[in-house]
């Protein structure tokens, strides 16, 4: 089986949360670019898959500003994905345009073969949730977002799946070739081998250029301002002797004074 | 300066989702006077109902059997032929997981710009500039839409719905969509979530969520009473679920469900970082719990230091009195 899976290099849990100077992205200045969250699952749930049906490959695909970009295709490799490609991005400061990844995705996937394309459901920063479908639009196949128990039955090739909805769990199969946005893999994700760390530094990536990319529009949704909440100040203490004095007290605050009582 | 605007409406079996409700206020806004079409696809009487006297100025529905599966090769098509016969130039859906789903589609193919999530919206001549909460509702984002077409899915309790009005808008029905081939894959099963009787927990405006300091399962009845005196949704920490007092459907955090109520109450919940990610955005948080040390009390508006097993029975009583004295 032909996998391929792309993944989006996101700033780790240790970026100190502030605006950059021009105040309307997060300050990414040193920040560290990891593959994390979903983004991490699907690498986990591809390799579970290949694991399951020898003789697949999994390739990970990444588009992005170079440095970045490269750290987290290199850590994929290092888990176990078979080959890398980094897609070269425009200069992308400000954008947040989603056409523009699906576009310029699809266009390095076409060029690889493969029956499941794994994306995680929404990135760690932005948090959209657009991108799996998006994708699946861009190359013309079946896309759901928000798969769960995803297998692979080797006789009758295809892809089983769960689909999370309001009501509860639906069932879905599919053959390939099909894009799906991954909620959960069926392991935690696996770490990389000190000496897999070693060789993927070494290893080499193959590269979509700029000019193999059709025309992108990244400036149709711009970043303008980046904020943080106000402080929150701490609670409002209810003091109370009895329990009844402290839900008398509290339904008439939620009442009068924060206006949220049904 | 006026503009066309298209509402996509989310059926479910009693009605609309709630959120598609409040889209139509959201169109509203984008519209700036401006026409505010509906369309439902595969919706029940009710909803068609519902919308259409919603706030909408007319609303086209599509009746073909295969929109019950919700794939975005079946929808897209249908929302792109509504969106052409209403000339409109921004799409507005709920940002439920397929409100999410359609709005990554949609902006490949009707090349426009996109976002989820959406909480605050403003047009300007310079596009529609639009607020989301990101990096687990830590931080806020404006993006501006810019460019002839915006697809906007807006997150739940952001914007109040419309009163329902006494006439209903004229409906028409949409000509089933162009024809697609077969499409691949099927759907060939569905579990239907433990009758969970109350609202949903990802779009409620109240939530009411246990944690660990229940205890045990058979305390969890507890918190359900509160909710339902409230008419809220349940949901739970993670400890909860992992225990398999509650099923996943519950969990409230990183990984599970985001939730932004208008009001929050958490019960014998530590506050862990995984949790408050799941929940920080909720509009008033109420935090019940016997440590005053407890980390949920630096992000509650109000706090409760106490033993919930006392607190809760007095509470449900008391808010049922309320809401009984209206
Ligand atoms: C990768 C990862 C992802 C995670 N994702 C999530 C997630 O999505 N959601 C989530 O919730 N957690 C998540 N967690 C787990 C999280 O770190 C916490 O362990 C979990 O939230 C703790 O649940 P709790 O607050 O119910 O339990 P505890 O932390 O044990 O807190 C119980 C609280 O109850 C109080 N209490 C006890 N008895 C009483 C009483 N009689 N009356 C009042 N209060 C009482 C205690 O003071 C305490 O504060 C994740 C962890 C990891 C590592």
């Amino acid at each position: 089986m032909e996998i391929v899976v792309c993944v989006k290099p996101v700033p780790d849990a240790e970026t100190k949360l502030r605006p950059a100077p021009d105040g309307r992205t997060l300050d990414l200045e040193g920040a560290k670019f990891v593959l994390a969250g979903y983004d991490e699952s699907a690498v986990e749930q591809a390799l579970l898959l290949k694991d399951a049906v020898p003789g697949s490959t999994v390739r990970v695909v990444s588009f992005g500003p170079p440095g970045r970009t490269e750290e987290v295709l290199r850590a994929a490799l290092a888990l176990g994905c078979d080959t890398a490609t980094l897609v070269e991005s425009p200069p992308l400061a400000h954008s947040a345009d989603v056409r523009s990844v699906a576009r310029a995705l699809a266009a390095a996937v076409k060029k690889l073969p493969h029956d499941l394309v794994l994306v995680g459901k929404q990135s760690g920063d932005s948090e959209a949730g657009m991108l799996p479908t998006a994708l699946a639009q861009a190359l013309g196949h079946p896309g759901f977002n928000g798969a769960v128990e995803l297998k692979f039955d080797p006789t009758q090739k295809l892809f089983t799946f769960g689909r999370a909805s309001e009501a509860g769990l639906e069932r879905w199969e599919c053959p390939g070739p099909v894009v799906l946005g991954l909620q959960q893999a069926g392991n935690d994700p696996r770490t990389a081998k000190l000496q897999n760390i070693l060789k993927s530094r070494r290893a080499t990536l193959d590269k979509v250029s700029l000019a193999e990319l059709p025309t992108l529009d990244v400036a149709g949704a711009t970043a303008e301002a980046f904020q943080l909440p106000p402080p929150r100040t701490g609670a409002k203490w209810i003091e109370y002797k009895t329990p009844e004095e402290a839900a008398t007290k509290l339904v008439r605050l939620l009442k009068e004074e924060a206006k949220v009582f049904p | 300066m006026s503009r066309s605007v298209l509402v996509v409406g989310e059926p479910r079996p009693t009605g609309l989702v709630p959120a598609s409700r409040e889209a139509v206020a959201a169109a509203r806004l984008a519209a700036e006077g401006g026409a505010v079409a509906g369309v439902l696809l595969g919706g029940s009487p009710e909803a068609v109902t519902e919308f259409s006297r919603g706030g909408v100025t007319g609303l086209w529905v599509g009746s073909d059997a295969s929109y019950a599966e919700r794939r975005i090769d079946r929808w897209v098509p249908a929302i792109l032929a509504a969106a052409k016969s209403t000339e409109s130039e921004v799409i507005v859906l709920a940002s439920t997981g397929f409100g999410r789903e359609l709005a990554g589609a949609l902006a490949v193919a009707w090349d426009a710009a996109a976002a989820t999530s959406v909480t605050e919206l403003t047009p300007t001549d310079e596009g529609l500039f639009v607020a989301m909460p990101v990096l687990g509702g830590r931080a806020t984002s404006k993006l501006r839409l810019a460019g002839p077409r915006a697809v906007v899915a807006i997150r739940p309790n952001a914007f109040g719905a419309p009163a329902m009005s006494g006439e209903a808008a004229p409906v028409e029905s949409l000509s089933a969509a162009p024809p697609t081939p077969t499409l691949a894959g099927r759907r060939v099963g569905f579990e239907a979530n433990a009758a969970s009787q109350g609202p949903d927990l990802s779009s409620a405006s109240i939530v009411v969520a246990g944690g660990r300091g229940l205890r045990a399962p058979e305390n969890f009845h507890l918190v359900e009473e509160l909710a339902e005196a409230l008419g809220a949704a349940v949901g739970a920490s993670r400890a909860v679920t992992d225990a398999g007092w509650k099923p996943g459907t519950y969990q409230v955090g990183q990984t599970g469900r985001s939730v932004s109520p208008q009001l929050y109450i958490a019960v014998g919940i530590s506050g862990a970082i995984q949790h408050l990610v799941g929940m920080m955005s909720s509009r008033v948080i109420v935090a019940i719990n016997s440590d005053p040390g407890a980390p949920i009390f630096k992000i509650a508006d109000y706090g409760v230091v106490g033993d919930l097993f006392l607190l809760l029975p007095a509470l449900t009583a008391e808010v049922r009195k309320a809401r009984a004295s209206g």
